[in-house]
Parts: structure tokens; C-alpha cells; sequence
């Protein structure tokens, strides 16, 4: 009788004696897939591309105490108790104050790494959560389009790429990452982006696993024609399109399972959620993932009840975060590399309501911040008097920052992307 | 039993509608007494708290009304429970399948309704209908509550018509882009104006005083249109015929449909006046539905990836708390799909993550994920773990699941005298988890890890271990 070693090597590697497990990690995605077909195109290496950290502040932010119009008496009629006075504002310009909670991001627009978009909305706004987080994420405000803003730049952008040009650190796929081809990869945490199998002498089910989740055709040797069979895009059949993706899967999961464990950082990080995921970002940029987006998350911005100290506790959690999150660029030497980007679903009512607390409205601000940020005040003030409905009126379309960061940082035509062209702001070096 | 009294009988059913009763709350003969109740209550305390602007009666009221949005909550996760329990149990599965479909083609969420009542209500309606005559449920759907608060009829009157029904019912529910103008939505829109669900009596009603009863040019025809006269010009639209069989072939057959068979089913489908069962006897009976290139090559829904994983394991239920979190995780939740156009199906389930998601699922629902250690000591490190990276109510909810949870019953499903020899074992189980025949290199590869596995006995765990490897296949996600 064999031994159960003899028996691997015989069985598993040997049915398929083309196929060992290692030369898999080790060849690049971009030879695997099908689009890689058109040998004009470069694969992306991401080694030395420019990287974008999307960070969406979940719940609606409320930007009039963000970015504080303090010289403006209608501010202060529209919230007797929420309104913050010019002596707890950071000075960023004339009758323009940042909340006090966000030193660090202060002394980034100091230094002009910070922009700060104002005004930023779109038309004829839609108050739930749910819809307008989709019409961000999608870049559709009509919000049936069923890719994401972020999807449609990998799949024209990226043809070829790792499913890691990508990641969400969010535990669900972001709707901003829907694609036709490639949707990048989500991940909570990567020590969960694995096949979890019972342990103990059990390694050797990865091997029976890699087997069962590898394409059926041969692929050593194989022309870049013969690939097209398992990684057709056009006309393949589900079978074949669920072999691709698994081995993506399995592929990628050894990939950040092991930047992940290499990888640790010398700035401390605070113990917030948006802490940690910026501080596993910064790991993976380290490690010189391929990706290209990162997405992260900061939630609790619902601000409808006794909002005055949660809002300045989630901006300072945040300022605190990215000051980990440059410090640990710089230290690096990736901080040329990164530009990050935050948005919210809405802004607040301009008025505060009984509760101490802002409810549901439109227009609000963003930051684009980073070492290749050209830093100063984007976009115009909305009016605190000339409002639609108690809301603010959005000066600047949210896909107009969109396609600056498309063309200026990611160095793609944000035309197939966004469906429109919408010109851009110029916040971008 | 033929292939003719087989299809007759799954279109059939004998199984009665109300044969798995609903929760109290949504119960028709006392949903809408409590409902009008709770209005009553709601609008008093606001009423209240807009007099009072005390600190203490604002915050009564707030509490109020967290209170209610707990309860609504709680009613969500119980309807999606009585829904994925009832697809579980059923004994008329394809009715089911059906009310699945209509919940995709007229999407509608809990996210904007809020009402679990409102959404069990829509979903009987549904199973009533579910191969009954598409243009009464279409007419049906006109005066469905749910359905009228999701598209916003409840708001739309004479002079400030919405026009979100009017835009759907042309685009995605019965005639398809392209087939109608943007005059013609307009136009219907003003026809679809005054109906009203009255919450106190739990009645929809035309109101006829917030109706445009005036003049409407619709499709070419002129009159002083009302909701369901448009309906029934909609009806006349050759698109109308197309529209439903098609989907219908992608829901059951493949991803798209070829065109001479969409045309035939049309006739048949007219022909029948609407009747979808007739379009389904087609669809089961014709040659191209048993074609080898379309068996087994349709990736499973995440609810039927659940529902046949539970079947196959005989599974007498799901811990709850799994229930909910693994169809958040692959994407398909019960009462919540993403918009109006209802989910992306096919190759739209599967991603490197939800892949990766359905065979993790596979393990802790087989159990064949835990080490033996973790079994001796009743816990589940893994899952744990698992459930610790998110703070959330579905890690939660699947922590508290993973612990109690019992797995199935392997003495049942693969008597220790199979386990004898492994290959018998293995083709038991395909025949079990696959219901046809796998490449011979898949099952080389089960029969090799059954017979490195194998001990001096097989235990219930391996067989799990066994069963979790075939499930985290390509393969398995194809029905």
C-alpha cells in the first residue's frame, strides 16, 4: 500500500503533472487571463502605479460643521445649539474654519497636501441612505446601473489585472466595485480570505483544494489562444467561468494571506476600525500588491440625535487614522504613490432639528488628500440662505471629482468610465 | 411517473397556499388592526411631541419610535425566516421557485417599505399568482401596498403625477426598453395617479378626487385613461408577449434565449391570454430544456445554493442566525433586492469573495470545516474567529448560530456499511450533492482524498470533511 505522500505526489500532482502549485503563485494573474490576450496592452504591475484609497463616511456626513462657514450669520440662526464658534475652527481660509477635532488634516492643507471640495452633490438628490450611497457608488444618479464607478475603471482601465487591482476592506463587495469582468476582491480581514478547512494533518486538503480548483484544460505550455478557453470572457460557458474564478480566488487569497504576514508597520495605529483598515492598507502597499483602489469604511455619520459630540469624535477618530495612515506612506517612501479621497452619501439639513441633531440632506464637502494633492478650496461655498427644499444646492457634481481622479491621478479617460463628461477640478498635482 | 404527469404535477401543486402559517403580525385578519393601531399610536405621539417641546417629551418620543423600528426590524428577520423556511419545507417546490421569480421581476424592498407585513402580504399574492395569468397580477400589482410604497403611487396625485410606476411597469415589468415612449410614461403616469393605501382600513382605494381623470394619449390611443386601462393597453403591445417568456427561459433554462424559442413561446403565451403556466408546460416539455449544453450549467442563486445545500443534507432547518448572514455574504438577501431592476443573475453571484463565501458556508453548515479538537470540545475556534472580525449584528447572529449548531446527520446520510468501501461512498455522494455525474477527474480526486482519509474507520467527520471538499468545487455551484 502507498504512503499517503506517494500517494499526493502520484494522484493529485500527478493527474495533472503540469500543474504544481507553486509555479501557480508564482505566475503573474495577467498571463492567466484571457484579456491578456491582447498583447498590445501592458499588464499592470502596480509595483510603482499610482494607488487611490477610496473612504466612504458611512451615514451622511454633516459638512456645514465639517468645513464650518463661520462668518456667515445664517449658520448660526440655522443651528443655535450645533454651531461651532471661529475660536474651535482651524483657519483654512477667509470665512472657511475646519472642525477642531482634524489637526492633523490641517496641517496637511498647511503643507498643501489637503483639498477640500465644497458643495459637492448631484441632481434632483434622493434622501435615503440606500439610494444615494448607490448613486455615489455607481456614478448613476438615475441608480440602475448595476457596475460601479470603481468596476468600470477596472474593467476598461485594467484589462488583465489581478482581481487585486481592487480591494474592499469591507466585508460585503462595494457597489462601487460592480464590474462585468473584474470586480476586485473583498475582504474583511485577509486571514478570512481563505478556504477554511478543518486543521491538524489535514494541510494536505489544499492540495486536493488547489486540484478541484483549477481550470479542467492544461494550461503548462499552452498558447495565449489555448487560454482563451478557460478565461474567455465572451460566450464562456459558467463552468468554465467558475474555474477562472476560482482559482482567481485561491490565487489571490495565498497572495494577501502572505503580504499580510510579511508586512508589518513601524507607526502605532489607534484601535478604531477605520484605524485598522488603513493600517492593512498600508501593509498591502508595502507589500507591493498589484491593487490600484483601496476602499475603506467610517461609519456613523447618521447624525440625527445629540449630534455635537459624536460627529467631532468620528472626524477626530478619522483625523487620528490618516495621520497614522501619511506618517506610515511616508516612512515607506509610498507617500508619492497614495492619494486618498473620502465622500458620504449626503450632507445634513441645513437647520438643526429638536433633537440636536441634523437630519438627511444634500450637498456636502469632501477631502482629496495626499503627497501628489495639489491642496487649497475647491468648488463653491453653497448658499446657507439660497436653499431647495432647507438644502443646499450642489456647486460641484459629484463625477466632476470622480473624473479629476480618473484623469489626473489614475491617468485613465474618465469617458467610458463615468458615461459623461462632466471636466475636471484640477485638485490633482 | 412520465416526464408529462411530472411537470404536471409540479404545476400542480396540492400543497395549500396557507399551508405554513404566517406570523402573527402578518396575518391578514389582524396585520392591518395592528397596523392601524400602531399608525394611531405614532401619529399621537408625534402629534405630542410637535406640541411639547420639552427635553423629556422629545425624548419620549424618540424612544417611541426606536422602539418601532426595533419591532419592524425584528418582523423583517422573522418574514424572511417564515419565506426561507417555506422554501425549505415546501412540497411545491416550483411554485416556490415562481414566487422567487415574481419577487425579482416586481422588486420590491423592505428597505423603503419597512412594512414586513406589507412584503408577506406581496409574497402570498405572489403564490397565489405564482402560474396564474400575468396580466391580473400585473393589475394586482397596481393595488399591492408594497409595491405602492416602493414606486411611489401612494404619492402620486392629480397635478404632481410620479412617474416611477409608470416608467417600471413599461421597462421591467411587462414590455421592455425600447418598446414605449417617454410621452407615453408621462402620459400613464397621470392615469396611475390617486390610488391610495389607507393605512387605518388596510384597504387600497382609488380616490377620485386625486385621480387626472382628464384627457391621456397612450400608445396611440386616446381617452380619459385610468390605472388599469393602461394596464390593459400595455397588454396589447406585441412586446407584452415577448417581454415574460423570456425571462422565464433565462430563470429556468439558460442565460439567454434564443430567439425562434422566444418567439413560439409568445404565440403560446397570448394565445392562452397570459396564462404563465401554459409558457411553463412549453418550457418543461420542449426538447431544448433537456439539451445537454443547458443541464447543470446554471450557477445557483445564493437562496437556491441554500435551499438545495439544505435539502441535500436533509437539513430539518438552518440555525437561524445563518440563515441571514450567509445570504448577506452571497448576496441575496430575502425582501431586499438592490433595486427596482431586481438581482444580476448568473455569473453576477460570483466573485472571488462570494465564492470563497459559499465554500465557507459549506463548512460550518456541514461542519466539515472544524478541526476534530474543536468538535471534542463542542466550540468552534474558526467560527468564532470568523465571527469576530465583524462587531456587526449578522457576525453576531452567526456566532450564536455556529454554536448551537448541530450539522447533519451522516449516519443517515452515508450508513457506516457505504463507508466501507470509498468509492461506493463517493458516487453516493455525488448522486446526493450533485444529482448527475461528474468528470472523471473530479471524482478521482474525491475517491483519493476518501482513501487517504479512511482509517481503520470513517468517522462522521470525515464523511463532513468529504462532503465540505465536494461542495468547494466549481461543480457545485452549477444546478
Amino acid at each position: 500500500m502507498k504512503t499517503r505522500r506517494e500517494f499526493l505526489r502520484s494522484t493529485v500532482l500527478g493527474a495533472s503533472a503540469t500543474w504544481t502549485v507553486p509555479m501557480f503563485v508564482e505566475r503573474t494573474f495577467a498571463d492567466m487571463h484571457v484579456a491578456a490576450k491582447d498583447l498590445a496592452t501592458q499588464a499592470v504591475t502596480g509595483k510603482d502605479d499610482t494607488i487611490l484609497v477610496v473612504l466612504q463616511m458611512a451615514g451622511g456626513n454633516d459638512g456645514l460643521n465639517t468645513i464650518v462657514p463661520f462668518a456667515d450669520d445664517a449658520y448660526y440662526n440655522a443651528r443655535p445649539r450645533l454651531a461651532k464658534r471661529e475660536k474651535d475652527l482651524i483657519k483654512l481660509a477667509d470665512g472657511i474654519g475646519l472642525n477642531g477635532s482634524m489637526p492633523y488634516l490641517g496641517s496637511l492643507f498647511k503643507e498643501g497636501d489637503l483639498a477640500v471640495v465644497q458643495g459637492v452633490g448631484y441632481p434632483n438628490p434622493n434622501r435615503s441612505h440606500f439610494v444615494s450611497t448607490s448613486i455615489w457608488e455607481t456614478g448613476d444618479t438615475a441608480n440602475r446601473s448595476n457596475t460601479g464607478w470603481l468596476g468600470r475603471y477596472f474593467d476598461n482601465a485594467c484589462p488583465g489585472a489581478d482581481p487585486t487591482v481592487g480591494i474592499s476592506l469591507n466585508k460585503t463587495q462595494p457597489e462601487s466595485f460592480g464590474a462585468l469582468k473584474n470586480p476586485g476582491v473583498s475582504l474583511s480581514s485577509p486571514e478570512l480570505y481563505r478556504w477554511m478547512h478543518s486543521s491538524g494533518d489535514m494541510a494536505d486538503a489544499e492540495k486536493f483544494f488547489d486540484s478541484l480548483n483549477s481550470p479542467d484544460a492544461p494550461v503548462d505550455g499552452a498558447s495565449i489562444e489555448m487560454l482563451g478557453k478557460t478565461g474567455g470572457i465572451a460566450g464562456e460557458d459558467n463552468l468554465a467561468f467558475l474555474e477562472r474564478v476560482a482559482m482567481d480566488a485561491r490565487v489571490s487569497s495565498k497572495q494577501v494571506l502572505e503580504i499580510a504576514a510579511k508586512h508589518k508597520t513601524k507607526v502605532r495605529y489607534g484601535a478604531t476600525p477605520i484605524a485598522r483598515s488603513l493600517n492593512m492598507v498600508a501593509r498591502m502597499v508595502a507589500g507591493g500588491m498589484p491593487t490600484r483602489v483601496y476602499y475603506v469604511s467610517h461609519g456613523g455619520f447618521d447624525t440625527h440625535n445629540q449630534q455635537i459630540n459624536s460627529h467631532d469624535r468620528l472626524l477626530g477618530q478619522l483625523d487620528d487614522a490618516l495621520k497614522s495612515f501619511f506618517a506610515d506612506l511616508k516612512d515607506q517612501g509610498n507617500a508619492d504613490r497614495v492619494t486618498l479621497m473620502t465622500f458620504s452619501e449626503f450632507g445634513r439639513r441645513v437647520k438643526e432639528n429638536n433633537s440636536a441633531g441634523t437630519d438627511h440632506g444634500r450637498a456636502s464637502c469632501l477631502f482629496v488628500a495626499g503627497a501628489p494633492v495639489k491642496g487649497g478650496i475647491y468648488g463653491a461655498a453653497p448658499s446657507l440662505t439660497d436653499l431647495d427644499k432647507g438644502d443646499l444646492v450642489h456647486s460641484v457634481d459629484f463625477r466632476q471629482v470622480y473624473a479629476t481622479v480618473l484623469k489626473d491621478w489614475m491617468r485613465t479617460n474618465p469617458l467610458p468610465v463615468l458615461k459623461g463628461d462632466y471636466g475636471t477640478l484640477g485638485f490633482m498635482g | 411517473m412520465g416526464r408529462e404527469a411530472a411537470v404536471e404535477a409540479f404545476l400542480n401543486p396540492r400543497e395549500p397556499l396557507d399551508a405554513f402559517p404566517l406570523p402573527a403580525w402578518a396575518d391578514p385578519k389582524t396585520a392591518f388592526v395592528a397596523m392601524r393601531e400602531n399608525f394611531a399610536e405614532r401619529r399621537k405621539a408625534r402629534m405630542a411631541a410637535e406640541r411639547d417641546k420639552s427635553e423629556a417629551a422629545q425624548k419620549e418620543f424618540r424612544m417611541q419610535q426606536q422602539e418601532a423600528q426595533r419591532e419592524s426590524r425584528r418582523q423583517g428577520f422573522e418574514g424572511q425566516g417564515w419565506w426561507f423556511g417555506r422554501l425549505m419545507h415546501s412540497q411545491a417546490p416550483l411554485r416556490e421557485k415562481m414566487v422567487l421569480f415574481w419577487h425579482d421581476h416586481f422588486a420590491t424592498s423592505i428597505q423603503k417599505v419597512k412594512q414586513p407585513a406589507l412584503l408577506l402580504k406581496q409574497n402570498q399574492l405572489f403564490r397565489e399568482h405564482a402560474f396564474g395569468d400575468f396580466k391580473a397580477l400585473t393589475h394586482a400589482m397596481l393595488r399591492d401596498p408594497a409595491m405602492m410604497l416602493y414606486l411611489d403611487t401612494q404619492a402620486s396625485v392629480k397635478g404632481k403625477p410620479n412617474e416611477n410606476f409608470a416608467r417600471e411597469v413599461m421597462e421591467l415589468f411587462t414590455l421592455g426598453e425600447g418598446n414605449y415612449s417617454e410621452n407615453d410614461i408621462k402620459e400613464a403616469a397621470r392615469a396611475f395617479t390617486g390610488y391610495r393605501f389607507d393605512r387605518r382600513e388596510g384597504e387600497v382605494v382609488h380616490v377620485r378626487f386625486q385621480w387626472d381623470g382628464g384627457e391621456k394619449t397612450v400608445f396611440g390611443k386616446t381617452g380619459n385613461f385610468n390605472g388599469d386601462q393602461v394596464i390593459d393597453l400595455l397588454f396589447e403591445q406585441e412586446a407584452a408577449s415577448e417581454y415574460l417568456p423570456k425571462k422565464l427561459w433565462k430563470y429556468f433554462v439558460e442565460d439567454e434565449a434564443p430567439e425562434p424559442i422566444v418567439k413560439r413561446l409568445a404565440e403560446t403565451f397570448r394565445e392562452s391570454g397570459f396564462k404563465v403556466e401554459s409558457v411553463l408546460r412549453e418550457i418543461f416539455s420542449s426538447r431544448a430544456f433537456y439539451d445537454s449544453t443547458v443541464v447543470r450549467n446554471q450557477i445557483k442563486s445564493p437562496i437556491q445554493f441554500l435551499i438545495q445545500m439544505s435539502r441535500e443534507l436533509e437539513l430539518d432547518e438552518l440555525a437561524a442566525g445563518h440563515v441571514t448572514a450567509a445570504q448577506v455574504q452571497l448576496g441575496q438577501v430575502l425582501f431586499l433586492p438592490p433595486n427596482v431592476a431586481g438581482w444580476d443573475w448568473g455569473k453576477a453571484w460570483i466573485n472571488t469573495n462570494t465564492l470563497l463565501s459559499r465554500y465557507n458556508i459549506a463548512g460550518i453548515v456541514t461542519k466539515g470545516a472544524e478541526s476534530v479538537d474543536e468538535q471534542e470540545a463542542g466550540g468552534d475556534d474558526m467560527m468564532m474567529e470568523m465571527a469576530k472580525q465583524g462587531n456587526g449584528p449578522m457576525a453576531r447572529m452567526m456566532a450564536r448560530g455556529t454554536q448551537s449548531w448541530k450539522g447533519p446527520d451522516y449516519e443517515k446520510l452515508a450508513p457506516r456499511a457505504l463507508r466501507e468501501d470509498p468509492e461506493r461512498l463517493v458516487d453516493s455522494l455525488i448522486a446526493r450533492l450533485f444529482q448527475a455525474e461528474l468528470g472523471s477527474k473530479q471524482r478521482a480526486i474525491f475517491v483519493d482524498y476518501a482513501k487517504a482519509k479512511k482509517g481503520a474507520i470513517f468517522t462522521n467527520h470525515e464523511v463532513a470533511e468529504l462532503c465540505h471538499l465536494m461542495m468547494s468545487t466549481p461543480h457545485y455551484q452549477l444546478a
